[in-house]
């Protein structure tokens, strides 16, 4: 057979708190992602903070307190992290993808493309 | 050399290792020596024995291997005894998922369709029962809640017991099952909700005395509703084999399955075409019922491998009434070497990933302070 040779895709093989609002990830292919955690709290997707029809944002930023910090997170399968926060919001699921995507690590900041 | 030590005839262990350095797992792409499979190295004088350890029982070329091992070392110059013995240990590749775990399981494959009546559970008892010949320890889930059709095929309508909270699958044919339709009448439907069936299938993963096994088969309800996207999140999947019949409504589908896996990131080990023609019970000619390549077309146009075509054969169905399952009762027919090359195939499918991946995928949690 012609084994099909599976492409392995983006995943975290390390999570660190680097401060009391700032959170680390090591991806599996060697980059190292920081984050400040409100930032990935104002973009969760769930649908409590984006309308499952529109797609618009039905979450007020300024409805989530400035010191909010995560309390557990964990991975949801093979593709995505699950965050329990301060404010009791629970129901968000972070893709891999968008939280790589949106890493706050110097370099990713001065060139948005290099993700 | 002027002492002719008689030593020196003596067959050296390393001389052994060279010559089987030079085979080759065709899956792995690597020599057996430097994968680690050569065990148990024992010289004494000519008789050379040793384990060749594999990934799976279910190896496609096995016997191929054997013989290569055996012509190489018998080929040392003082070797007059070989023997080579074939053994497996199926590596996990990482089952743990971590809202679900199923300790001692190793590998997790739905076995999944897009669209309902393409046979995906007559595949799955097929493959399961295919895999279990070669001396894999097999488990079978069927997650159709709203439709069980395993108990008839596995032909077995024994209740599991519960013992101390836990549920002692029904075991067949050497093959632990476990499905709604154990539970409930035959004739009474289930009339359940999303969670309700999220929650059915959270215990039949989490809460059934699976015990050690290398692969535990999920027969997958049809379609990409809400019980097939919980089991891909929160299962712990190895892998994905996708089961289509050649025509384009059924590809139509497949399409929506495959996706919807690789949405949540479970490896797709391939496509199945499922009644790929009508094999005539006299002549043996082919009739291609339901057109021809459509497998092949939606495993090229997706990027993943066309693991086998099965065609329709009057006694797959026979023994899926009567359960027992074709590649038991027939297995010298053309479809149940198929169905046995198709376990050979996902089994090193799922090798080769694990060769890939190993340790790619931990499940990770933190406690934030």
């Amino acid at each position: 057979m012609a084994v099909n040779m599976l492409n392995i895709p983006l995943a975290p093989v390390g999570l660190k708190q680097l401060g009391s609002q700032v959170l680390g990830i090591s991806w599996n292919d060697g980059h190292e992602s920081k984050y400040q955690v409100r930032n990935i709290r104002l973009s969760c997707r769930c649908a409590n903070c984006i309308d499952e029809w529109t797609r618009e944002k039905i979450l007020k930023d300024e409805t989530v307190p400035l010191d909010i910090r995560p309390k557990k997170m964990e991975t949801v399968g093979r593709y995505a992290l699950q965050i329990d926060w301060s404010d009791g919001h629970n129901t968000g699921i972070f893709t891999f993808e968008q939280l790589r995507s949106q890493c706050e690590c110097e370099s990713c900041l001065q060139n948005p493309k290099s993700h | 050399m002027f002492f002719k030590n008689k030593e020196s005839n003596q067959v050296s262990e390393n001389s052994i290792l060279k010559v089987l350095g030079e085979v080759n797992d065709p899956d792995l792409n690597r020599d057996i020596v430097s994968l680690g499979f050569v065990k148990n190295l024992k010289v004494q004088s000519g008789k050379v024995s040793f384990d060749v350890e594999l990934t799976t029982p279910a190896c496609p070329v096995k016997d191929q291997l054997k013989n290569q091992c055996y012509e190489k070392v018998k080929a040392i110059p003082g070797v007059t005894d070989v023997e080579v013995k074939m053994t497996a240990n199926v590596r996990s590749t990482g089952t743990q998922g971590n809202r679900v775990t199923i300790p001692g399981v190793r590998n997790v494959i739905a076995v999944a369709s897009g669209k309902g009546g393409v046979g995906k559970s007559t595949v799955t008892v097929n493959l399961a029962v295919a895999l279990s010949e070669t001396g894999a320890r097999v488990g079978l889930l069927d997650a159709d809640i709203y439709g069980p059709s395993i108990p008839l095929m596995m032909g077995t309508k024994e209740k599991p017991v519960t013992e101390a909270g836990r549920i002692e699958p029904v075991v067949k044919n050497g093959i632990k099952v476990m499905s709604m339709g154990f539970l409930v009448p035959e004739n009474q439907p289930i009339v359940w909700r999303g969670p309700m069936i999220h929650g059915a299938l959270t215990q039949f993963l989490t809460q059934v005395n699976w015990g050690e096994l290398d692969y535990l088969l999920i027969d997958m309800p049809p379609g990409t509703g809400d019980a097939q996207l919980s089991i891909s999140q929160s299962a712990p999947l190895s892998g994905a084999v996708i089961v289509t019949t050649p025509q384009e409504v059924s590809l139509l589908d497949a399409r929506k399955g495959l996706r919807m896996f690789q949405n949540v990131k479970v490896p797709i080990l391939g496509v199945v075409e499922n009644m790929a023609g009508f094999v005539c019970g006299h002549c043996e000619e082919v009739t291609p019922i339901f057109r021809v390549g459509g497998g092949e077309k939606i495993a090229h146009e997706m990027g993943v491998s066309l693991l086998g075509s099965i065609p329709l054969d009057p006694r797959i169905a026979e023994g899926g009434d009567k359960g027992t399952p074709v590649v038991t009762a027939h297995p010298a027919s053309e479809v149940s070497r198929i169905y046995k090359k198709l376990a050979g195939d996902v089994a090193a499918q799922l090798s080769v990933y694990q060769a890939q991946v190993a340790g790619q995928f931990k499940p990770l949690t933190l406690e934030w302070q």
